[in-house]
């Protein structure tokens, strides 16, 4: 600008010479605030709250890495016109208006968050509903500047999905369109980074698909304050063995980034295979390059859970939570075999133990999803997740439809029925810095939660302290690995492990707490759950299940029974059948009192029954990364 | 007598002309000549560097320089075809560039009084909330918290009571919505009505009961423009950037003849 700008003056100088001027634009009189002391005095520098010191306890810290707003093609579709900005702003604790007319606003703000749009057809379709752009004139656009309701969004949304699949979407897809979307995602979340209160990441949804809709889902999550000229989508290449190759190159380049893969419950088994891309059998180098780049899976969201399906694991009683049974936007069947983490960490210590190897070596976090721009609001104010096209129990199938449709079903026939409502990540933190929360991504430090701000400690050692120790979580952090860390096995000790779980503040109370172990045994992988902290008493050692508490909801206005359940669960635990010569992991799962599913809600808010279709209540849960144990070589 | 001779208009064009084509002299550049600066060539270097991670061999760096020549010439005859007109991808990503140089346009240092003005207009962006700082006891049932307190009263030793938990013995500078997050909905209601510097309690938070010495209840106050200048600052250039791309096109404006003709 200056080098444009200096001209005119210089040439309207020419033609006034003689009025040699003392209105010189630039002020010199007057002190300039950049020579002012740039020193801000600790504890008053900041309008929101005041930053945590630097704990080497580490705090834990609750976000969403999965937030599609208007630049996301379908996000758009469903009616969503918040930005990144607004997202980010609505993180903080702002507010925005849901398409429908409802606020949607948090209880409790987010300590970091990540705004992920789909890097395919990154904002073109905002621009097709643009009369003043260049694409607009594109016969596909007719129609997207006067979207209105749910029916004409559908059909249109249809037609434009078609388009894009074809092979003349290149006529629409816009790099400059894509480059000043991808340019205002970065720049609103440099803006909203505010070190010590709120960390913001820059980041994107790579959306590519197998052949058979099976869905290959990752986010890419950057370090840094800068990133790539554009994000690398499924139209660079549907291949991720592609993504990681761009991740390691970019990389070298200076922009570290990890990917973290989603909705591997909706991929038909080929989250996790055991071979690649190509139908080759895994090698050293797959793992290396896989594990480098995606460190961590997202083992919950709203389009459901990914922990295990109750068909892997037959003995794990809670396995029946928010399973979504279809390969994600389809009405096609998922295969349970190879779609979810449980079944993918076991696969994994089997390759380590014959081949030497571990592709699956991941830890775990949760996030939204949401598709409204937001993140997803509690079972007890229910948002949806695709703006106008889940706004209310009747589109969601929680409230029955005024007329019975015209195959005589009470309900909308839909999935978002088999959506649940939340996910959130967690970390164990230094600070609330890109810097502290990344290094925990990268260490793995991580758990995930079904929605509510459940908080999980997890350790594994030789020598940890008693856990009723005042200063046990230092003397652990001394003396042992956190979640995400690795123990190698010891010949004639068995380790002991460490687990305390506090409740959500503002939600029920905790049922127990269990330690979930899968190893490798004869060749062949086994999984075990262990209850390891009772709510209601100790644990029972030969079933290694903890009494029921009695905890019960009253399903006509969600109440439930006061004084049952514990605010904290804490256990040190030895594992009964440990073998110092086995590959094993474990996890642990905490679970809260049961509560009211956001349809129930739905229901009594509209004065209907439940739909006797859906579970009435549900279990909320946080899952921690694992910690592995490896045979001494 | 100078200054006479400062102000003859003739002077001012002859000298004028002189600076002019001296500046033409300079920069301009013959359209069928291709010079490769040193910079270039090292632009070319470290490009590579970053593409592959090694340095440009001599021979690798003639062929980037090759290449970068023949690219040079394609796009000096394109332009010259007038290939950039009616191009939607060149003209968005030139109007792109000059968007983006309207906005980082920052002629000035700003100056303090427009910054402080700022401040005062948008105060409640930098007022800080109510604040509490206290210790506290964890009690999971209401009868041991009380018990407690009563003993407390009578000259036991605080630090004798309270059971462990994931919460920590003392805050400080806590606002409302903090508290909530770590106490539950509700929490720093409760603590406003408390005295001050003894054990008060107990008072019922989302995991149980708690005793509770308030050392403070900071108020809701304005942090001063000294504190906040750098925030300050990152704002004002962030609304007078939203604001620049307009006024650059506003002072453009008067420049064109603009027609739209009938449809």
């Amino acid at each position: 600008m200056p080098k444009l700008k200096i001209i005119l003056p210089l040439l309207a100088s020419l033609s006034a010479l003689s009025a040699c001027s003392d209105d010189s634009p630039i002020a010199s009189d007057n002190s300039v605030v950049a020579d002012l002391p740039t020193k801000t005095e600790p504890g008053v520098n900041t309008t929101s709250s005041p930053s945590v010191d630097f704990n080497t306890d580490r705090n834990a810290y609750f976000g969403d890495l999965h937030v599609h707003t208007m630049y996301s093609f379908d996000a758009f579709m469903f009616g969503t016109t918040s930005s990144p900005d607004e997202a980010y702003e609505f993180a903080k604790g702002g507010t925005i208006v849901h398409p429908a007319g409802f606020d949607m606003k948090l209880q409790v703000p987010l300590d970091f968050y990540g705004v992920t749009d789909h890097a395919y057809y990154l904002g073109v379709l905002r621009q097709l509903a643009n009369p003043d752009s260049e694409i607009s004139k594109h016969p596909i656009a007719s129609g997207m500047s006067t979207l209105g309701g749910v029916l004409e969004r559908r059909q249109k949304n249809r037609e434009v999905n078609q388009f894009m699949r074809s092979e003349n979407g290149h006529e629409i897809n816009d790099s400059g369109i894509q480059k000043s979307a991808w340019d205002d995602i970065v720049a609103a979340a440099n803006r909203h980074n505010d070190p010590g209160n709120f960390t913001s990441f820059i980041a994107y949804e790579y959306t590519a698909s197998a052949p058979d809709a099976a869905r290959l889902h990752r986010n890419v999550i950057f370090k840094g304050d800068e990133a790539p000229e554009l994000p690398f989508s499924q139209l660079d290449s549907s291949n991720p063995e592609d993504l990681w190759q761009w991740m390691d190159d970019n990389r070298a380049a200076g922009f570290e980034s990890l990917a973290i893969p989603h909705n591997s419950n909706g991929s038909n088994g080929k989250m996790f295979t055991l071979t690649d891309n190509s139908g080759r059998p895994l090698d050293d180098a797959y793992a290396n390059q896989r594990i480098r780049n995606e460190p961590l899976v997202e083992i919950t969201q709203i389009k459901g859970s990914s922990d295990t399906h109750p068909a892997l694991s037959p003995f794990d009683e809670w396995a029946e939570f928010e399973i979504f049974p279809y390969r994600i936007a389809t009405y096609l069947d998922s295969d349970p075999n190879g779609s979810y983490v449980r079944q993918a960490l076991l696969n994994g210590i089997q390759m380590q133990a014959g081949q030497g190897f571990n592709p699956y070596k991941f830890g775990v976090i949760g996030s939204s999803d949401t598709h409204n721009g937001t993140h997803a609001g509690e079972e007890y104010d229910h948002w949806g997740g695709s703006s106008l096209f889940d706004a209310d129990g009747e589109l969601r199938g929680s409230v029955p439809l005024p007329e019975p449709t015209a195959d005589d079903d009470l309900y909308a026939q839909t999935y978002y029925d088999k959506w649940g409502a939340a996910g959130l990540a967690g970390v164990w933190a230094e600070e609330n810095t890109r810097g502290s929360i990344y290094d925990a991504f990268r260490r793995k430090e991580t758990f995930g939660t079904s929605g509510t701000r459940m908080k999980v400690r997890f350790f594994a050692g030789y020598d940890l302290p008693n856990p009723d120790d005042p200063d046990v979580i230092t003397k652990s952090y001394a003396d042992g690995v956190p979640m995400g860390g690795d123990l190698i096995g010891e010949a004639g000790n068995s380790p002991s492990f460490f687990t305390w779980v506090a409740k959500d503040p503002n939600s029920a109370p905790l049922d127990r707490v269990q330690i979930i172990k899968g190893w490798i045994e004869n060749g062949e992988t086994v999984e075990e759950v262990y209850d390891v902290a009772c709510s209601s008493g100790d644990v029972d050692p030969a079933s290694h299940r903890c009494s029921d508490n009695g905890a019960r909801v009253d399903i006509t206005d969600c109440s439930f029974s006061a004084g049952v359940g514990a605010a904290e669960l804490r256990a040190g635990w030895q594992d009964p059948n440990f073998n110092p010569d086995q590959h094993a992991f474990y996890y642990v799962r905490g679970l809260e009192n049961p509560t009211c599913r956001w349809s129930t809600w739905d229901a009594i808010r509209a004065g209907v029954q439940p739909n006797p279709e859906l579970h009435p209540t549900l279990q909320e849960r946080v899952w921690s990364s694992p910690i592995w144990v490896t045979p001494a070589q | 007598m100078f200054k006479a001779f400062l102000k003859q208009p003739l002077l001012w064009f002859a000298l004028t002309g002189i600076l002019l084509f001296a500046v033409d002299e300079k920069f301009s550049i013959d359209r069928n000549e291709i010079f490769v600066t040193a910079a270039m060539q090292e632009r070319l270097g470290g490009l590579w560097t970053t593409q592959t991670g090694l340095t440009a061999s001599e021979q690798e760096l003639d062929a980037l320089v090759e290449n970068w020549i023949r690219e040079e010439i394609l796009y000096q005859e394109a332009l010259r075809l007038g290939l950039d007109q009616e191009d939607s991808i060149v003209r968005r990503r030139l109007v792109q560039k000059l968007g983006f140089i309207a906005e980082a346009e920052d002629s000035a240092p700003p100056e303090r009084g427009a910054v402080e003005a700022f401040y005062e207009n948008n105060l409640a962006s930098y007022t800080l909330p109510v604040r509490y700082s206290f210790q506290q006891l964890y009690f999971a049932s209401r009868a041991d918290a009380q018990q407690a307190v009563a003993e407390i009263a009578d000259g036991a030793d605080p630090r004798s009571f309270g059971e462990s938990s994931m919460l920590n013995s003392d805050y400080a500078y806590r606002s409302a919505l903090d508290l909530s997050a770590t106490f539950g909905a509700g929490f720093a209601e409760r603590l406003d009505s408390l005295a001050e510097d003894s054990w008060q309690g107990p008072v019922q938070s989302g995991f149980g009961f708690h005793l509770i010495l308030l050392s403070a209840i900071y108020p809701s106050q304005p942090s001063p423009f000294d504190a906040m200048q750098r925030q300050v600052l990152q704002d004002y250039r962030r609304s007078q950037q939203m604001n620049a791309r307009d006024a650059y096109i506003e002072n453009l404006i008067d420049e064109y003849k603009i027609t739209v003709l009938p449809r």
